[in-house]
């Protein structure tokens, strides 16, 4: 083996270290990028020479540069991620909703219970027009809980409807640069060469979609395909598919597909599936409780109050007016009067009979209306569920954000940068690096002396 | 599994977490209670809402009863009095049917006769707070002059009957009306007294001791209802009672569904406290630690 041909290879495990040490300082850089994936150097030996029936070694070449990636592990986090966001759009709408069920302070509870001692009050004095005021002011503070509580509920469903839009248009820019990335990698496998990068921003880019909505990601040849959990397409090959949004009759906001379809009910999981699950469930079924509460507590009362007589010895006549229909009541209850003496507390006429006002205060524990609980019961129940579905969406996000964390840290196991690795490859590399350079000054000072030899001097 | 490359995502994910104890924990000492919204236990927030409103009732039936109470003492009392007019009336009464009692002398008998059924007739009126304590349901004075009756009143009241709601399954009559107690026939107090009055005027002996006799029947009559006052007056006073040690038992009930004791709490508290120093001290100590700290410059 000549000189020059072990210069040759000399020069290149130089420009082998050197792209080492390139890799090496790329994942440097990047240990704090989300979503990338450790490089690794694979080196590989030269093909022997033959010579003189003896076999030498030719150095060292760069095989090549490959991402570290657990594909399994990836779905996964992309399911958790999406199962997590999910749960926190739940929990952070749900506990605005709770704060309008305080467990002290005025709360509708609290606004029903002093109504009904109020009425009891006036079992003891029934005359007495400040107890009867007492009881106006308390039905008056009853009627504000019912339609304060009734615009919280209904109010988020606004900023959840503009969360979907947002949240849609997030999904289209996502898909349409996954779309992007899909044919540069194509194009890319086409030259022969490693895509690490690009399959890491694609990684990174199914992560940021898995947040926003449930999808389901197959490797083609085209790379990769994305639908929604559903089967939605979202991406295929270089093309993308953009969803759209409509408003409905209530004005919430639907998501159509590519082809115009509703697919709202179809979406589960992620920001998107969280807010609508909140928006098209949690909301209305909560609304639909405060209503019947709010449609039999005033009718069972308006009824009450037409068996006795008022103050002046009248026909007792409706204290609230309520719709007809159970949705809509709580935000449309209001007093019929501001009227002290028209509470029916007589059951006779005279002013002084407190006959009816059993009648009136015994709703506070009776059933309002066949089959439903009485007021404090139905109270009671809001609370429970309000309270029930935030803490459910809260235990949820607790729970899957420690199967998250240990599935990242899986991750982070098999992809992540070690600082401590990458100093210890790039003291490998400088050295491997200064013994070549070495062996390349040998062989110079070699030259040197054979150079010498011819020339005598 | 290869080693965790990097630790910063656990020990901030754990600095959180630990962060979190500290603040549950500091409310529950601040608050005393476990229970801060419904989500932190939705079974126990709805309990609440029960517990509460049976307390505010608790409440208000012992105003009821307190004010219910204080309206029977009142009428007791008016009953003790009037129970003393009438033995003083027929004092009065067996002193007129005397024989040999002169005609002015029954006279003057028969004015002090008419000066205890106007004291009957004002005791009858007597109002309670405004509410006229025996007339029935009717407000305003419960008896007024009237020429035309035969006891010379008329009863401007009704006969109805106040239940007041002192308990969840408790009603205690409230009042009697004027009409049961002052001129029921048979033993009307008024009618007994105007009726002596009249026959001191101008009737025989004999007439004089029947209208005595009548009084006494009223006397009797009055004795009995007085009996009606004092029953409630009992049956309230041992429902104060029972509402007292309810509230106390239903407060014991509040405590223990939401409520935390400050030991538990601030034994909590120090426990959170201790973790997060724990891995705070932890954190700094991992997150320093890599190999190009030992490695020369």
């Amino acid at each position: 083996m000549s000189l020059v041909s072990t210069l040759s290879s000399a020069t290149e495990a130089l420009m082998a270290q050197e792209e080492a040490l390139s890799v090496t300082n790329d994942n440097i850089s990047n240990a704090n990028t989300a979503g990338y994936a450790r490089e690794i150097v694979n080196f590989d030996e030269e093909a022997p020479t033959e010579e003189n029936g003896v076999s030498l070694g030719n150095g060292v070449t760069v095989e090549s540069v490959t991402s570290v990636q657990d594909e399994l592990l990836n779905m996964r986090i992309q399911q958790q991620t999406s199962d997590q966001s999910s749960a926190t759009a739940q929990v952070n709408a749900l506990d605005t909703l709770q704060t309008l069920f305080p467990s002290s302070g005025t709360s509708l509870s609290s606004a029903l219970s002093s109504f009904f001692t109020g009425l009891t009050a006036l079992s003891s004095n029934p005359d007495s027009s400040a107890d009867r005021e007492t009881v106006i002011s308390d039905a008056q503070t009853l009627v504000n809980q019912f339609n304060s509580i009734s615009a919280g509920l209904s109010g988020p469903t606004s900023s959840l409807n503009t969360t979907v839009q947002t949240d849609v248009t997030s999904i289209n820019q996502l898909t349409a640069q996954a779309a992007s990335l899909n044919s540069q990698i194509v194009a890319q496998n086409a030259t022969g060469q490693t895509s690490g990068t690009l399959t890491d921003q694609l990684n990174q880019i199914e992560n940021q979609l898995s947040e926003l909505t449930n999808i389901s990601v197959t490797h083609t040849s085209e790379g990769d395909s994305i639908t929604t959990g559903s089967g939605t397409p979202l991406v295929l090959g270089g093309q993308s598919f953009n969803l759209s949004t409509d408003t409905d009759s209530s004005g919430n906001t639907q998501v159509l597909d590519s082809g115009g379809a509703n697919i709202t009910s179809d979406i589960s999981s992620g920001d998107l599936g969280g807010t609508l699950q909140v928006r098209d469930t949690d909301i209305p079924s909560l609304l639909s409780s405060i209503d019947t509460l709010a449609n039999q507590f005033a009718t069972a009362f308006n009824a009450a109050q037409a068996k006795g007589y008022d103050a002046t010895g009248a026909a007792g006549t409706a204290l609230f007016t309520v719709s007809s229909t159970v949705a809509g009541s709580a935000a449309s209850i209001s007093l019929t009067t501001t009227d002290p003496n028209a509470i029916a507390a007589s059951s006779d006429g005279t002013s002084g009979s407190n006959g009816n006002v059993t009648n009136l205060a015994s709703l506070e524990s009776t059933a309002l209306a066949t089959g439903s609980g009485s007021a404090t019961d139905q109270a009671a129940n809001i609370t429970y569920q309000v309270g029930e579905l935030a803490s459910t969406a809260s235990a949820n996000s607790t729970a899957i954000a420690t199967s998250l964390t240990s599935l990242t840290d899986e991750q982070s196991s098999v992809s992540g940068v070690s600082i401590d690795e990458e100093s210890a490859n790039l003291i490998r590399y400088q050295q491997a690096y200064e013994a070549a350079a070495k062996v390349v000054t040998t062989i110079e000072s070699l030259f040197d002396t054979t150079i010498g030899m011819i020339s005598g001097t | 599994m290869r080693f965790v490359a990097n630790i910063s995502n656990d020990v901030i994910a754990n600095i959180e977490n630990s962060d979190t104890s500290v603040e549950t924990a500091l409310q529950e000492v601040s608050t005393g209670q476990k229970v801060n919204q419904p989500s932190d236990d939705p079974a126990a927030a709805a309990a609440m809402v029960e517990l509460q409103a049976q307390g505010a009732n608790i409440d208000q039936y012992t105003s009821n009863t307190e004010s219910v109470l204080s309206q029977a003492q009142d009428a007791d009392s008016v009953l003790t009095s009037v129970v003393s007019l009438l033995n003083q009336a027929i004092t009065l009464g067996t002193e007129g049917a005397n024989t040999y009692e002169a005609a002015s002398d029954r006279d003057s008998i028969a004015s002090q006769v008419s000066g205890l059924l106007s004291s009957v007739v004002s005791l009858a009126n007597t109002t309670y707070q405004g509410i006229s304590l025996f007339g029935g349901t009717v407000n305003g004075t419960a008896f007024t002059a009237d020429s035309s009756s035969s006891t010379g009143y008329t009863y401007n009241g009704n006969s109805s009957v106040n239940t007041v709601q002192v308990g969840a399954s408790l009603s205690v009559q409230a009042n009697i009306p004027g009409d049961t107690l002052f001129t029921a026939s048979g033993s009307s107090v008024l009618g007994a007294l105007s009726d002596l009055a009249t026959a001191l005027k101008t009737g025989t002996s004999a007439q004089i001791g029947s209208a005595t006799t009548e009084i006494t029947t009223a006397l009797n009559y009055v004795s009995d209802q007085h009996a009606v006052y004092g029953n409630t007056i009992n049956q309230l006073q041992s429902q104060e009672t029972y509402l007292a040690s309810d509230t106390v038992s239903l407060s014991t009930t509040e405590t223990s569904l939401i409520g935390i004791d400050t030991a538990t709490a601030a034994e909590d508290l120090t426990q959170a406290e201790t973790d997060n120093n724990a891995v705070l001290s932890a954190s700094a100590k991992v997150l320093q630690n890599t190999l190009l700290t030992y490695l020369p410059n």
